[in-house]
């Protein structure tokens, strides 16, 4: 196991601070929301409702980086898409200290239409940045990609990596105060891969908050210096990463073995 | 920490912070822009073909009305064909923005559950969707009226107000329909005939003033009637538009666009859960 080398930076200069947060979703039976099916609802309104987040509280402070764990649907995507302002809490409070950048999903905003060399600025606007920023790191973008002249060709003749890749790329040259990626570092080939992680540890900075959610436990010890784990919509326990993923592991039943701290 | 500070609460209905709605909307001007283009390149609009199908499909449907205006009976002069023409494109500017804005925030899933940023970007980009597609048949317009000698005047002038008029009502409405849609998707059925009945309610395949009194006086409740109206007047007559049509117009335009931009704002928090 790869001993912990993160060196602690924590600032104690409070990034995102979540109080009490309760998310809940009334979500209709129907699978569409029309008029039709409003009409024929008419009086007795069928819906149900999903509990994702229930009175969580948590602390980010800048220079951390905090892993979030839990099985699916335990509600890590919802509680960052709570904190980037994606979704509107249902209860308590979340105030965001700096600006936020999300990696949620790859290549949101991209066109397939367009080339690669459009899709950077298309991508990178989606993401918050000015055209001159865009166009000052095009060539580290380029480069990171490893597309090579494909760039020029639309992204509908891209292969699913080479999507990927270009995606990360553009994500990654993003520098906000706090950068939350959802699973994201899993794209591409074994090479690609690691890359990704180092672009990641390079953005670990005193006076930024990184937030990955991750399956991948290895990266996760690796990476981070906290950990938060959801289940079922509340927060079990937050702690030093080698704790709270021991404790975790073994709430799966599964222990330490490798195929659960290898990189899935 | 210089650091900007947002707070996310349990909504309640109303408007979000306005100035600093408009602050992140302005920031993001090039994302829209770059958006609608790419949005038009996915529809082929970037390329000649493209382009010259643009401006062929409303000359082709120009001449198909103004054939049947012969056939069933009416006057056939140039200037009757003038006037179908400039008001039918027009027309398409107001109906293309409602066809596009209709999907545009449920198109925008994507973008809507990864990014936060105003929601309200999706319809006007679908709003300057359709103004690119007006524009070459502006231009086709002003040809067709020097050939077929339309008078020519300062009072042309007169359509840039209208211009606006229209673009603050196209705008308006794609704002109200793309909002409605979240809610009843079903919507999208009932676009062809809501186009279908306004281009027949509106003076296109006839003048305003052609109208028998009773029935124009029904036309109040048509915003497309004043608009298309005072249109006509100015660039296809070169005469100066009536006050209380152009007025009429402003009025229509403002309501739609404020009502809806109210609904939008109010619920477009709401939308990430919606879609």
């Amino acid at each position: 196991m790869p001993s912990v080398s993160n060196t602690p930076l924590i600032t104690n200069e409070v990034a995102v601070s979540v109080r009490n947060l309760g998310l809940t979703y009334t979500t209709a039976i129907d699978r569409r929301p029309t008029l039709k099916a409003r009409l024929k609802s008419f009086g007795g309104k069928q819906t149900r409702t999903i509990r994702a987040l229930d009175d969580v509280n948590l602390d980010i402070e800048y220079g951390q980086v905090l892993g979030v764990i839990g099985t699916n649907g335990a509600g890590k995507s919802s509680l960052m898409r709570v904190i980037a302002g994606i979704l509107p809490p249902s209860q308590g409070r979340v105030e965001v200290y700096g600006s936020v950048s999300t990696l949620l999903a790859l290549g949101v905003g991209f066109n397939p239409a367009m080339s690669g060399r459009d899709n950077v600025l298309l991508g990178g606007l989606a993401a918050g940045m000015s055209r001159k920023e865009i166009e000052q790191h095009f060539d580290e973008i380029a480069d990171f990609s490893e597309l090579g002249e494909a760039i020029d060709s639309p992204m509908r003749t891209y292969s699913s990596g080479m999507y990927a890749r270009l995606a990360f790329s553009v994500a990654a040259t993003v520098r906000p105060d706090i950068l939350i990626v959802d699973e994201a570092l899993s794209t591409g080939d074994a090479k690609f891969k690691e890359k990704s992680l180092n672009r990641i540890k390079e953005l670990r900075s005193e006076d930024r908050a990184l937030i990955l959610v991750s399956h991948a436990m290895r990266t996760l010890r690796e990476t981070c210096n906290d950990i938060a784990w959801l289940h079922k919509g509340k927060l079990i326990q937050r702690g030093e990463p080698n704790t709270v993923i021991d404790a975790y592991q073994e709430f799966l039943h599964l222990g330490k073995s490798a195929v659960v701290d290898e990189d899935l | 920490m210089s650091a900007p500070l947002q707070v996310y609460e349990p909504f309640r209905a109303g408007l979000p912070p306005l100035g600093r709605y408009w602050k992140s909307l302005w920031a993001r001007r090039t994302f829209i822009s770059q958006y609608s283009k790419s949005e038009l390149r996915e529809q082929h609009f970037d390329s000649v073909f493209g382009q010259l199908w643009l401006v062929l499909n409303p000359l082709l449907l120009s001449a198909v009305y103004f054939l049947l205006i012969v056939i069933i009976g009416g006057s056939s002069d140039s200037t009757r064909y003038g006037h179908l023409t400039a008001s039918l494109f027009l027309f398409y500017l107001v109906s293309n923005s409602l066809t596009g804005g209709v999907k545009s925030v449920t198109a925008g899933q994507r973008l809507i559950l990864n990014t936060a940023f105003p929601r309200i970007m999706l319809p006007i980009s679908a709003t300057i969707i359709a103004l690119f597609k007006f524009i070459p048949t502006l231009l086709v317009f002003l040809v067709m009226r020097t050939i077929i000698g339309l008078p020519f005047g300062w009072e042309m002038l007169w359509a840039i107000p209208v211009f606006f008029i229209t673009m603050l009502f196209a705008l308006g409405v794609a704002i109200t329909i793309s909002c409605v849609n979240v809610y009843f998707r079903d919507i999208t059925s009932f676009l062809p005939y809501l186009t279908r009945t306004l281009l027949y309610l509106s003076p296109i395949l006839y003048e305003a003033s052609s109208l028998s009194p009773k029935l124009r006086a029904l036309e109040i409740f048509n915003p497309l009637f004043p608009i298309l109206d005072s249109w006509s007047k100015a660039v296809v007559h070169s005469q100066v538009p009536e006050t209380s049509s152009m007025l009429q117009g402003l009025a229509w335009a403002l309501v739609i666009f404020l009502v809806g931009t109210y609904f939008f704002l109010s619920r477009e928090r709401e939308f990430a859960v919606r879609l």
